[in-house]
C-alpha cells in the first residue's frame, strides 16, 4: 500500500497566471488537455528540475518519467557527459556568424553512427526535418504529390495535418495521399493511380499513432514499398524523429531490414538540446544543397556538440539495446501486476518506445484512471501515446514502478467492478 | 458561408424542436396547446422534411414524411430560412381549416423560442430563465451540431473521422445530451448514456453557459477543472471542428 498521493497546489497557482497570458494556459504539446490529463487535478502542470529518470514538480514532489520530454531524454536528464560538451561549446561561442567546426564533427559522426547516410544537414525540431526531407523528395523528382499513412504524425505543419484541424486549409493538403498502415497494395494502386506524379512516401518505422496499439510492419511490407519506390523513381523517408536511436542506433529502418533514402531525426539527437536532422543518400545530396532552408538558430554550435557527445555515449553503452531490455523488465512486470488485479494490459511496439492499454473497456477510462493513479503516487504515465524508455532507467526505478503501478491497478480494478476479469 | 440546406436542417431538427422542451418546461406553453392534437408536416424542396406532432401536451419532431395534419410547403431551403427569421410565410398545402392554430398558439410557441434564445435585459439574472436559456441553448446547438456533421462538406470529414460510440455531453447533477456516432453519421439524443465511449462534462450549469455563449473556452475549462473529459478523446477531437461551426448555422 502506497500512502503519500501527491498534491499540486503550487503547479495550479502558476497555470492559473498562465490562462491568462498563454492560449491554452500551457500552449502545445505539454498542455493538460492535449497531455490528457485525466483529470487534470491527478497530474502536475509545470517541472521544477530533472536528473536522470525523475524530475519534479513545483510542489517538491518526485516522478519516475516515462514520457521523456516526449522523447529527448534518452540519457537521462541534464547527463554530465552531454551538459558539459554544450556547456564547453557555450563558453567558446553558440551562436555566431558561422558554424563552428562541430557542425563537421557532427555531421561525420551521423554518417558513421546511421547506415543509410552519407550527408547530414541539421535544424531545430522534428517538424523542420520532415519539410526539409518533403522539399528534396519534391525538388529531386520535380513531382508534388506525397503519400503518408492515415494517422501517422509528422509534425505541426500545415501538411502534416488533418484538413479537419483549425488554421489548415484544403489547399495545405492537396497533395497528400493517404494509405492505411501495413497496405503496400494500397500505395502500390496510389503509384499507378497517379503515375509521375508522386514525390515521396513518407512514414514512421512503425505505426505508433496515438491512442491505438502500435502496430509493428509485417513481414516483407518494407521491403515491398522499397520496391514499388524503386520501380517508380519516389523517395522513400523515414520519419524517424520519435523513433531514433531507441531502436538500432544506426537507424529503425536498419532494425526492420530496409534502407530508405532519407531518414529525419530529432529527439534522442541531443539529450534535450535543441536540434533536429536530415540525413540521406548520396544521390540526394545535390538536391538537397539546392533547397533553400535555414533558420536563425539552426548552425548553433552548443547542440552539435551536445548531439555529438549524446551519440559517442549512446554508441559506448549500446543505448538502443539497454532501453529495449529495460522495456521488455518493465513491461512484463506491468503485465503481470494487471493480471493480479484482475485486468488485462496490452503491450504494443517496441519495449523501448511502448504503448499500453488496459483492454477491459474500449473506451480508455479505466486507462486514464490508471495513469492518474500513478500520477498520484509518483510514476508519470499518459493515457494516449507511447512511452519513452532512457538509458539512466535502474532496475530499482522499474521495481518501484511496477510496485506503485500494481496499487493503481488495484484502485482501477475496485472502481470498475463489472469490468474485471471474471 | 453556411450551406442554406444545411441551415435549413439545423433550423427544423434543431431550432424548431426547441418546442419539445417548452412544451416539458413552461407552463404556459403547455397551456396554450391544451386540447391540441395535430402533426405539422414541414415540406422544404430541395430540403429536409420534418414532422412535428403535438398531443397530451407533448411535442414530438420526426425527421421524413408521416402522417399530419397541416403540411407546410417551402419552396427551398432559403424559404423555410426566411420564414424561421420571420421574413417569410410557408404554403399550407393541407389541413387550411387548422391555420388558426398556426398564426396563433404556434407564433407564439415560436415567440418563446426566441424568448429564451435570445435574453434581452437582465433575464439571466432570472435563476428559472438562466436554466432554460442554458439548456435549451444545448439542445440546439447540439442538434444542429449532428445535422452539421451529418450533412455540411467539412462537418462531414470530421464526423467520418470519428470513432464509433457513444460521445456524452453532461452537465454535472443536471441535463445530458448524447451523441451516437455510427459510421461517420451522428445521432443526437437527450438524456445519459449507460456506456459513452467519451464524456464531456460541465462542472455546473452556468459552466455550460458560460462555454455555450463563447464566454469560457474548452482549454480553459478543461485547465481548470470547471469542465472535464474522459474516455476515447478522439470522439471529441473530431467533434470539436463541428461544434464550432455550430454558431455560423444558428447565429
Amino acid at each position: 500500500m502506497i500512502d503519500t498521493v501527491y498534491t499540486h497546489t503550487k503547479s495550479m497557482e502558476v497555470f492559473e497566471r498562465g490562462l491568462k497570458v498563454q492560449p491554452a494556459g500551457i500552449p502545445g504539446h505539454l498542455g493538460p488537455v492535449q497531455s490528457q490529463f485525466i483529470p487534470t487535478s491527478a497530474f502536475p502542470l509545470y517541472a521544477e528540475r530533472a536528473k536522470d529518470s525523475y524530475f519534479w514538480d513545483l510542489d517538491g514532489n518526485r516522478y519516475i518519467d516515462y514520457m521523456c520530454a516526449y522523447g529527448p531524454n534518452v540519457l537521462g536528464y541534464n547527463n554530465d557527459l552531454v551538459d558539459n560538451a554544450a556547456r564547453e561549446q557555450y563558453e567558446k561561442g553558440n551562436c555566431m556568424p558561422l558554424p563552428g567546426r562541430v557542425q563537421v564533427e557532427l555531421a561525420e559522426l551521423l554518417c558513421d553512427t546511421i547506415k543509410i547516410a552519407d550527408w547530414a544537414f541539421f535544424m531545430k525540431n522534428g517538424g523542420d526535418a520532415t519539410g526539409f526531407a518533403r522539399m528534396i523528395a519534391q525538388a529531386a523528382t520535380g513531382r508534388d504529390k506525397v503519400v503518408m499513412v492515415e494517422g501517422g504524425y509528422h509534425g505541426v505543419a500545415p501538411w502534416t495535418q488533418a484538413v479537419t484541424h483549425a488554421g489548415v486549409t484544403e489547399d495545405d493538403v492537396k497533395n497528400n495521399l493517404k494509405v492505411k498502415w501495413n497496405d503496400a497494395a494500397a500505395f502500390e494502386r496510389l503509384v499507378n493511380e497517379y503515375p509521375g506524379q508522386i514525390a515521396a512516401f513518407i512514414s514512421t518505422p512503425y505505426d505508433h499513432r496515438v491512442f491505438a496499439d502500435n502496430v509493428l510492419p509485417a513481414d516483407g511490407y518494407w521491403q515491398k514499398i522499397r520496391r514499388i519506390c524503386d520501380a517508380n523513381g519516389i523517395v522513400l523517408i523515414i520519419d524517424d524523429v520519435r523513433c531514433g536511436f531507441r531502436l538500432n542506433l544506426a537507424g529503425s529502418a536498419e532494425y526492420f531490414g530496409f534502407e530508405p533514402d532519407l531518414a529525419c531525426y530529432c529527439k534522442a539527437l541531443a539529450n534535450g538540446y535543441n536540434i533536429s536532422s536530415v540525413v540521406g543518400r548520396d544521390s540526394l545530396k545535390d538536391a538537397a544543397a539546392k533547397v533553400f532552408y535555414t533558420g536563425s538558430y539552426w548552425s548553433s554550435a552548443a547542440p552539435m556538440a551536445a548531439a555529438v557527445a549524446c551519440i559517442n555515449e549512446l554508441r559506448r553503452i549500446d543505448g538502443a539495446r539497454l532501453m529495449i531490455e529495460k522495456g521488455e523488465l518493465l513491461s512484463s512486470g506491468l503485465v503481470t501486476a494487471a493480471a493480479d488485479a484482475g485486468l488485462n494490459l496490452a503491450i504494443s511496439g517496441v519495449p523501448s518506445m511502448f504503448y499500453m492499454r488496459l483492454t477491459n473497456d474500449d473506451s480508455l477510462m479505466m486507462q486514464q484512471e490508471f495513469c492518474a493513479e500513478c500520477a498520484r503516487r509518483g510514476i508519470f504515465f499518459v493515457s494516449h501515446h507511447n512511452h519513452f524508455m532512457n538509458c539512466s532507467l535502474t532496475d530499482d526505478d522499474i521495481r518501484q514502478t511496477i510496485e506503485i503501478a500494481a496499487e493503481a491497478f488495484r484502485i482501477t480494478a475496485r472502481n470498475n467492478p463489472d469490468k474485471v476479469n471474471k | 458561408m453556411p450551406d442554406s440546406k444545411v441551415k435549413a436542417r439545423c433550423n427544423l431538427f434543431a431550432v424548431l424542436r426547441g418546442i419539445e422542451y417548452l412544451l416539458e418546461h413552461d407552463a404556459d406553453c403547455k397551456k396554450l396547446v391544451e386540447g391540441t392534437n395535430l402533426a405539422i408536416q414541414f415540406n422544404v424542396k430541395d430540403g429536409p422534411k420534418g414532422n412535428l406532432s403535438i398531443r397530451d401536451g407533448k411535442a414530438h419532431m420526426k425527421s421524413g414524411k408521416h402522417k399530419s395534419s397541416m403540411i407546410l410547403y417551402f419552396t427551398s431551403p432559403e424559404h423555410f430560412n426566411k420564414m424561421i427569421d420571420g421574413k417569410a410565410n410557408p404554403i399550407p398545402l393541407k389541413g387550411l381549416h387548422r391555420i388558426g392554430f398556426l398564426t396563433g398558439p404556434f407564433m407564439k410557441l415560436a415567440d418563446k423560442l426566441n424568448y429564451y434564445l435570445r435574453p434581452e435585459g437582465d433575464l439571466l439574472s432570472d435563476t428559472d430563465y438562466f436554466r432554460m436559456n442554458t439548456e435549451l441553448t444545448a439542445y440546439t446547438a447540439f442538434y444542429a451540431l449532428a445535422e452539421i456533421g451529418n450533412h455540411d462538406r467539412m462537418g462531414k470529414m470530421c464526423s467520418a473521422a470519428m470513432p464509433d460510440g457513444i460521445l456524452q455531453v453532461r452537465v454535472e447533477d443536471g441535463i445530458g445530451i448524447f451523441i451516437e456516432v455510427e459510421k461517420g453519421r451522428l445521432t443526437c439524443r437527450k438524456g445519459t448514456h449507460g456506456e459513452p465511449r467519451a464524456i464531456l462534462s460541465f462542472k455546473n450549469l452556468e459552466v455550460a453557459h458560460r462555454v455555450l455563449n463563447g464566454k469560457l473556452d474548452t482549454f480553459t475549462g478543461l485547465g481548470n477543472g470547471e469542465m472535464g473529459m474522459r474516455g476515447y478523446i478522439p470522439m471529441l477531437d473530431n467533434m470539436n471542428p463541428i461544434l464550432d461551426l455550430v454558431p455560423v448555422y444558428l447565429s
